[in-house]
């Protein structure tokens, strides 16, 4: 047998192991990611002093949209209506191929940084498109916005994993989760503090949450995320929400594997795969909590003032950078 | 295992320098910056603490302290006496706006990378690695100081030069001579107060400290 | 011993100073200390000529040549503005604009400032050199915020701005100076790293690449004390606010005091990188400051102003000399940093008393002086003569040796432009003075007296100033042996 097709074998052998870890990772976010928006919204519910919707509330209204039937908007072409497709299907990807319940995730080579940046920009532009394509003025006010924070929080991002590459000497994702378990040490340096609070300003600009955007908002001179989705209705409505949750929890599972890796499964064994899930369930929901409680005590950025405050945190993943640099 | 523990520390306490200077640019709350300085200062006499114990050299423990106390307690609390006289005071319109100072300070910060290589790779030990983060704090304060009105931005731009310049010489030299280094702190303490009295009566008198509103001198 | 009394004598006044009450004799007590320093500093000067350099304090305190050189500048200029602070400290408390405390304040800062002047020129570690120039800065900020104006206030706030800002940056270059010095094997450890003759023996071990980024620090940052472009900007403003007799301190000595830090560094540096590059450095903050002086001098209506640029332009001439730097170049400078300090102070001091008389510092509105005010306008008249470098005073000498070394080492170009800005400033200056001498529609009515306690000592400055032009006899020796501390 020829060695190329004794390591086409192996590689098949790889991909039936890895699969069924990644439909875990994907089953769990789109479990998980409409879970942690109602977590959310339920903390907030808490500590405004209300009692709030259940925490499956995000779940039942995909339910209900997905009955109801579809309507497009007059003078709407196709991609109003592939939009909502692309930026579910591209989050899938993202997620299958994250390390988020298993460091040895399908594609495992593919999973570069910059991949899952790009898929997650793929989505975002797909969803730009969808918001212009009705023509409507608040649809256009959505997208614009929408893309004038994403041209600041993308590069902030992707600078902020490279400041974790330098480290780990390797820009894929598993790669980087492997070898922080390695060197726990990692974890206490200045470049990966610096990294962890250009994240944090980066996530909150990506899932739309004070102070970049309010989701519960429709008031049009601040809304972003919600201008751009006005015009959809019904199940591609609920498409567009189950995205938005699933980029959700793919970034909120990647921060916490990033820096907090611990609990993530190295092999494919049913009991440590369900244990990941497990831990992975509660590292999210920690930061969901975070950053909730981040919501109730700050005020709506002026849309004005968001450039600064991501320009802040792309300076931080420069710095994060740059210190990782120094001390090599 | 200790060493390197130590090193962890020293790579924390510098990089904290330089992010409290990053974040100066980012605030206009003119409360909020004197305190980042504070934070700033304190980092920077935990780190001459360290090499001091690092090198067992009780002159630069003594420097330590000095520099702790001054530059974390006394400088920020005069100058937090500067904005108390003047509540609510913030930067708000820099001359340079925030999102633009804030990528011009990322440039800075790979400038002062790119110059200090020669630096770092005449003595390589783990400490002098970190003097491009000194560098690029004394060019952040510069920039600071070009680019705000207010002149208790402006007395933060220079302390920010002045700690980064503290910064480079604890981690290149582990510290100039005692004499030098307390002359140059009680310098820069008296600096300060002259700054703050100027502001105080340039405060009563002109009833701001807007620095942009001075104009008589000029050709 | 003779260390410890030049240091102490100024003290001692400052102390006196601020124990005793105000009154006129505590201001001729300073004028008695500032007379002291100048005596001991030409005792220094003949000590150091013939012999070895002092030292005091183990060896933390040294004296050669040079430092004996710039002790009796800074001693000169010192009694010449102590006098006439007596006179400006009198009206200014007749005429209910300064109070007794102000004035005792006044005589503390002036001491200190004197003191630490003295103490910049005599420490033997470069460090405490540049501990010694950033206390002048805070010295004389209340100084040139003294006649508390809404002007004076916003000079004295860029003044130390920019000053501290610029001495920051000296410190900078000064711990990469350390930094180098530390890493040459063999060499002193401890406080004595910085020490001038130490890093003198180790110059040629220094590493080059760490000396060219300090010394680009230590020229930008003892630049900005000296007044040199581009970080000039504090001066015009500065010595056009400040009472005269600061003005003349801080533009005829603190200035130098500043540039003779850099003639301490620049020798180093050579040793470790070889002339050139300290040249370069030289030549282009030189020519730029002539260049910025030459422009703004044109439309000058303020003559503080003017005189302030005047000084910018000399600093220029300075920065190009050093940047020859041979032993002629140095010498003249070391001449030329003593007539124009002279020439400066009497002419800050006389239009310190136009101020006092005329009321304004516009020089539209002070028109035929010459007529008016005839001794006071004579001597402005001759303290311009002199700082245009025209002879019998020392600057013209000054300035003709520096070209003629520029000339020798190959800066024949730098030379020719210095040449053309000089025209332009010398056009600017003249027409500027003319008005302000001759101009306006002369005189009505008698000629007003000058007091004697104004005439007789700028009288004696400007001739001090000529009798060096004239015969270098007293000084020769004494420049040359200060030139060779700093060429090798």
């Amino acid at each position: 047998m020829s060695p190329a097709a004794s390591a086409a074998i192996l590689a098949g052998a790889a991909l039936k192991m890895r699969m069924p870890a990644s439909l875990l990772q994907v089953a769990a976010i789109v479990v998980g990611g409409p879970l942690l928006v109602g977590l959310m919204a339920k903390c907030r519910a808490r500590a405004e002093g209300r009692i709030g919707a259940p925490i499956s509330q995000p779940l039942r209204d995909l339910r209900k949209l997905v009955r109801k039937e579809r309507i497009h908007a007059e003078h709407s072409s196709a991609v109003l209506a592939v939009a909502p497709f692309v930026l579910v299907a591209s989050a899938t990807v993202a997620v299958a191929i994250s390390p988020l319940v298993t460091t040895a995730p399908v594609l495992d080579g593919g999973a570069d940084a910059f991949v899952v940046v790009y898929l997650l920009l793929m989505g975002s532009v797909a969803l730009a498109l969808g918001g212009l394509d009705p023509g409507t003025a608040f649809g256009g006010m959505g997208s614009s916005r929408a893309m004038t924070v994403g041209a600041l929080a993308e590069p902030a991002l992707l600078v902020a994993i490279l400041a974790l590459s330098i480290q780990a000497k390797t820009s894929n994702l598993p790669g980087i989760v492997k070898a922080t378990l390695a060197h726990p040490g990692w974890l206490a340096s200045p470049e990966r503090l610096l990294a962890l609070a250009a994240l944090v300003v980066v996530v909150i600009a990506e899932t739309g949450r004070i102070p970049v955007d309010n989701p519960s908002t429709h008031l049009e001179l601040t809304m972003i995320h919600e201008a751009m989705v006005l015009e959809y209705a019904g199940p591609e409505l609920a498409l567009v929400t189950l995205g938005e949750a699933m980029r959700l929890g793919l970034l909120f599972g990647l921060v916490a594997n990033l820096f907090f890796p611990w609990g993530i499964a190295s092999s494919a064994s049913l009991p440590q795969l369900s244990l990941a899930v497990v831990v992975l369930a509660a590292k999210a929901a920690t930061i969901a909590v975070v950053i909730a409680l981040i919501e109730v005590s700050t005020a709506k950025l002026r849309l004005f003032r968001i450039p600064e405050l991501l320009a802040g945190g792309f300076v931080l993943a420069v710095l994060a950078v740059m210190t990782g640099l120094v001390t090599r | 295992m200790r060493a390197g523990r130590e090193l962890d520390l020293l790579q924390l306490t510098a990089g904290l320098v330089l992010a409290c200077s990053v974040v100066t640019l980012w605030r206009r709350d003119l409360r909020a910056l004197v305190a980042v300085l504070a934070l700033q200062g304190g980092a920077l006499g935990t780190l001459a603490a360290l090499l001091a114990v690092q090198h067992g050299d009780l002159g630069l423990g003594i420097v330590a302290g000095v520099v702790f106390v001054a530059k974390g307690f006394v400088i920020p609390s005069l100058l937090a006496r500067v904005v108390r006289r003047d509540p609510g005071s913030r930067e708000t319109a820099p001359l340079v706006n925030v999102p633009a100072s804030l990528v011009g300070a990322g440039a800075l910060v790979i400038v002062s990378y790119l110059s200090a290589g020669r630096l770092t790779s005449l003595f390589p030990s783990p400490a002098t690695r970190l003097a491009p983060l000194g560098l690029a704090t004394v060019l952040v304060g510069f920039f600071l100081l070009v680019s705000r009105r207010k002149a208790v931005s402006q007395i933060v731009g220079l302390l920010l030069v002045d700690n980064g310049i503290a910064l480079v010489a604890f981690l290149l030299t582990a510290g100039v001579p005692l004499l030098v280094e307390l002359g140059a702190s009680l310098d820069v303490l008296l600096i300060v107060v002259v700054l703050q009295v100027l502001a105080t009566s340039m405060r009563s008198r002109f009833g701001h400290v807007d620095l942009d509103q001075l104009r008589e001198l000029h050709d | 011993m003779l260390c410890y009394a030049v240091l102490a004598v100024p003290l001692a006044a400052a102390a006196f100073a601020g124990m005793v009450p105000w009154r006129r004799s505590v201001g001729w007590v300073t004028v008695l200390a500032n007379g002291a320093v100048l005596g001991i500093g030409t005792v220094l000067a003949i000590e150091t000529n013939h012999h070895r350099p002092v030292e005091a304090l183990n060896g933390a305190l040294r004296a050669d040549a040079l430092s004996a050189f710039m002790v009796v500048v800074i001693g000169t200029i010192a009694l010449l503005a102590a006098i006439q602070a007596v006179r400006y400290l009198d009206v200014e408390i007749a005429r209910g604009r300064s109070s007794a405390r102000h004035a005792s304040l006044y005589c503390v800062l002036v001491q200190l400032f004197v003191t630490c002047m003295l103490a910049a020129v005599l420490s033997a570690s470069l460090g405490a050199l540049w501990v010694a120039i950033e206390a002048t800065t805070i010295a004389t900020t209340f100084l040139v915020g003294h006649r508390r104006t809404d002007g004076a206030l916003e000079a004295s706030w860029k003044y130390v701005l920019i000053c501290s800002v610029g001495i920051a940056l000296a410190f900078l270059g000064t711990v990469f100076v350390y930094f180098a010095a530390l890493h040459v094997p063999g060499h002193a450890t401890g406080a004595s790293v910085l020490d001038w003759t130490s890093l003198m023996a180790a110059s040629h071990h220094l590493d080059p690449s760490v000396m060219r980024l300090a010394m680009a620090l230590l020229v930008l940052g003892y630049g900005t004390k000296v007044g040199l472009a581009p970080m000039h900007s504090w001066l015009p403003d500065a010595h056009s606010q400040a009472p005269a007799p600061v003005s003349a301190l801080m533009s005829g000595v603190l200035l130098t005091v500043a540039f003779y830090a850099l003639l301490r560094f620049k020798v180093i540096a050579d040793g470790a990188l070889g002339p050139d590059y300290v040249r370069t450095l030289l030549v282009i903050v030189g020519l730029a400051s002539l260049l910025v002086a030459a422009s703004l001098l044109l439309t000058q209506r303020d003559y503080k102003r003017m005189l302030a640029y005047h000084s910018i332009e000399h600093m220029g001439l300075i920065a190009l000399g050093a940047a020859a730097g041979t032993t002629l170049a140095i010498a003249a400078v070391l001449l030329h940093i003593l007539g124009h300090g002279l020439a400066k102070a009497v002419l800050f001091l006389a239009s310190g008393e136009i101020l006092l008389v005329e009321g304004t510092s516009e020089i539209e509105k002070v028109p035929a002086l010459l007529s008016r005010r005839p001794v006071l306008g004579g001597i402005f008249g001759f303290g311009l003569v002199a700082l245009l470098g025209l002879p019998p005073f020392s600057l013209f000498v000054s300035e003709l040796n520096m070209i003629r070394a520029e000339l020798d080492v190959g800066l024949g170009w730098a030379a020719g432009i210095s040449l053309a800005l000089m025209a332009v400033i010398f056009a600017a200056v003249m027409g500027h003075g003319r008005h302000l001498l001759l101009g306006g529609a002369g005189a009505s009515g008698k000629p007003a007296a000058t007091p004697g306690i104004v005439a007789i000592p700028l009288v004696g400055g400007l001739i001090a100033c000529a009798v060096f032009g004239l015969s270098a006899w007293p000084l020769q020796s004494l420049l040359y042996a200060a030139a060779h501390v700093v060429v090798k």
